[in-house]
């Protein structure tokens, strides 16, 4: 009467819960995940070879497609990287602003995270609370750059422009409202009944499993470890700033919640010491028009809201372009942790353990 | 009587192509093999140094001495002695480049897996701050473990593995890099073997798991296989993919479905209407652009 087969199915790679196009291939013992493979490439551009056959300036448009949800940052990991391959040293108020842009870019990037993780375990409500911020962040970014996702934000050197005239006041706005707004993200989930049944002890990673598999960003610092780029090999201004890394040692679906909320709480902290602390002066160093490399490698990582974010540039002598650019991408790497976090587990829980790696595909893919 | 806002279209002889793009002369079909193999290296930096400074010093005796001929010359002759020569100062530029050039290893860490590995290490140097040591090839297992266990260094994470392709080394045709962090002792440190075409590496998954997928990138982009791989099979490209796309002998511009060329065209439908549009904008495409 009852059949004990496994049975194998595929979740994406056009299913809305895998943010993109992740196939997951999965067999199943009833409701059970016995194993667990992740299949991408659906997305891949060859960003790493487009950018070989790019000068230093015109390859930081493609990190923009990379992680789309967070281009500054991933604009930042480029133009600190070029500068750290080339020796140029940055003007004191760029570094300001470009901390500035980023945490804001991290502040919506986790909002989209909560916002879609959260649509995707059955909380509806956050979502749209969370986009009403993030839409006012994409303002800010459109007032500075003109562009809301593919931003290209800075340049080698420095930046383009000084902040537009109202910008500072248009983020203090954001500013004084924004910690009411993470309060009502809680009211809405962190004493939830559904979503605490629903994320904990949900998708759990340990300490040592993090380490070993290479993972970083919340879903490390969830598990206990305060190991956080900004703190540990600071970068732009970060090395001024006064913030905490949030951690927690649960290492499940509602911890890695937690620790992000609380790092929204840390950026706002960041961004408020931004804008009332601003240097006055030059946004942009004296740099040759044309730059060429010398025989030289780098790898410069950051922390993005995913985790670290690096770039391995190889220059070659009078290169105008990198003879070789990889970049390490946390998704890609946090991503080989799905199979450890689910096999055992229910089907319904990969979707959790999906939306709390918070990967995105682009990235992933490059 | 016409129009008066319509168009002439030329009359007579349809001029024949070629006219569209030619895709396969394009420039980013053309295979530039780079020139040089870029290994940033403490001992090549030296040598370059040198070779330069002698060759500053040489181009600076030649000068004396033509100077001297000169003099004589113009002594002989009666005339004004020439302009002594001005030894060539090297232009400072007006700019904030600090260029990072190799420097000796002073970091104990690096001298600590020198002393560990002895003469597996082939080199060890600090550039832009950035701690690099390289081993040789067969050894990156046992230099990967001890960076992983030794109670002085303690690396516990690979934060990156990648590799570039140079065609034009002498005995190598990639290099492998890893990136290993301390999350302990706030270190990062740069592993890298040198390794010829076909030679199969260690892999690194034994000690660091997290190489599984950066190693299968590595072999997908680049080719290189490594020895006892859990799953070596591609990881972005499709299964039955052809060709390594990150080495520098492949083109920018895909074989296959971009070759779509107008002179395939055999009905010549696509002809017509670029013929047409380009009446309607009064261009004699049988006329050679003057220069």
């Amino acid at each position: 009467m009852f059949k004990n087969e496994e049975m194998e199915i595929n979740l994406g790679p056009q299913h809305p819960s895998t943010h993109g196009v992740l196939r997951v291939k999965l067999r199943l013992d009833g409701e059970t995940v016995v194993s667990c493979k992740p299949v991408i490439g659906y997305l891949h551009r060859g960003v790493e070879k487009i950018c070989e056959n790019k000068t230093y300036f015109q390859g930081q448009v493609w990190t923009d497609r990379m992680d789309y949800v967070a281009s500054i940052s991933n604009n930042l990991g480029w133009a600190e990287g070029v500068e750290k391959l080339f020796g140029i040293e940055v003007p004191r108020r760029a570094k300001y602003i470009r901390t500035l842009l980023t945490e804001q870019n991290r502040l919506a990037s986790h909002l989209l995270w909560l916002a879609t993780h959260a649509l995707d375990i059955g909380a509806m409500t956050v979502f749209l609370y969370a986009f009403r911020e993030r839409e006012y962040l994409l303002d800010l970014f459109e007032a500075f750059c003109g562009a809301r996702l593919t931003t290209t934000a800075f340049r080698i050197g420095g930046l383009r422009e000084d902040l537009p005239p109202g910008f500072i006041k248009q983020a203090q706005v954001f500013q004084d409202r924004f910690l009411d707004c993470v309060d009502e993200y809680e009211t809405l989930l962190t004493e939830n009944r559904i979503w605490k049944k629903r994320t904990i002890g949900v998708a759990r990673l340990n300490a040592e499993d993090c380490i070993a598999l290479g993972v970083t960003g919340p879903v490390l610092r969830a598990a206990g470890v305060p190991y956080d780029i900004r703190k540990t090999f600071p970068y732009a201004a970060y090395a001024e700033m006064d913030f905490e890394i949030p951690t927690r040692t649960e290492a499940d679906t509602y911890a890695r919640y937690l620790v992000r909320l609380a790092e929204m709480r840390q950026s706002h902290r960041i961004i408020q010491q931004c804008l009332d602390g601003l240097p006055e002066g030059p946004v942009m160093a004296k740099i040759p028009k044309i730059l060429k490399s010398e025989v030289n490698e780098i790898y410069h990582a950051i922390e993005a809201p995913k985790g670290e974010l690096g770039y391995y540039f190889v220059g070659e002598k009078g290169g105008t372009m990198p003879y070789r650019m990889h970049v390490r991408a946390p998704s890609f790497v946090n991503l080989q942790a799905l199979p450890k976090m689910v096999e055992g587990r229910l089907l319904a829980d990969v979707i959790a353990a999906i939306g709390t790696l918070d990967v995105v595909l682009g990235e992933i893919d490059r | 009587m016409s129009e008066p806002n319509t168009p002439e279209v030329p009359q007579g002889e349809v001029p024949v192509g070629p006219y569209v793009y030619d895709l396969a002369a394009s420039p980013q079909r053309q295979i530039v093999l780079p020139k040089t193999a870029p290994v940033p290296s403490l001992a090549t930096y030296k040598a370059e140094v040198i070779a330069q400074a002698a060759a500053d010093e040489a181009k600076w005796q030649k000068q004396l001495a033509d100077f001297e001929i000169a003099k004589a010359k113009a002594e002989a002759e009666g005339k004004d002695a020439p302009k002594a020569p001005v030894r060539a100062v090297p232009r400072k530029d007006d700019n904030d480049l600090k260029t990072p050039w190799p420097v000796e290893a002073t970091d104990p860490d690096l001298l600590k897996l020198q002393a560990l590995l002895g003469d597996r290490v082939e080199e060890v140097f600090q550039q832009a701050g950035e701690l690099v040591c390289q081993v040789k090839k067969e050894a990156i297992l046992d230099a990967l473990r001890l960076c992983r266990d030794e109670v002085d260094l303690r690396y516990e994470m690979l934060a990156d593995a990648s590799a570039t392709h140079y065609p034009v080394g002498k005995d190598f045709a990639f290099s492998v890099v890893y990136h290993l962090t301390s999350i302990s002792r706030r270190k990062r440190l740069r592993l890298r073997i040198l390794i010829p075409e076909g030679f199969v590496p260690a892999s690194a998954c034994e000690v660091y798991p997290s190489a599984n997928w950066m190693e299968r990138e590595i072999y997908d982009m680049l080719g290189i296989r490594f020895a006892n791989h859990p799953d070596m099979t591609r990881i972005l490209c499709p299964e039955d993919w052809e060709g390594y796309p990150l080495r520098k002998e492949y083109p920018t511009v895909g074989w296959g479905q971009r070759d779509i060329d107008f002179r395939e065209d055999r009905g010549g439908v696509l002809n017509r209407i670029a013929m047409t549009t380009a009446g309607q904008l009064g261009i004699n495409l049988k006329q050679p652009k003057a220069d």
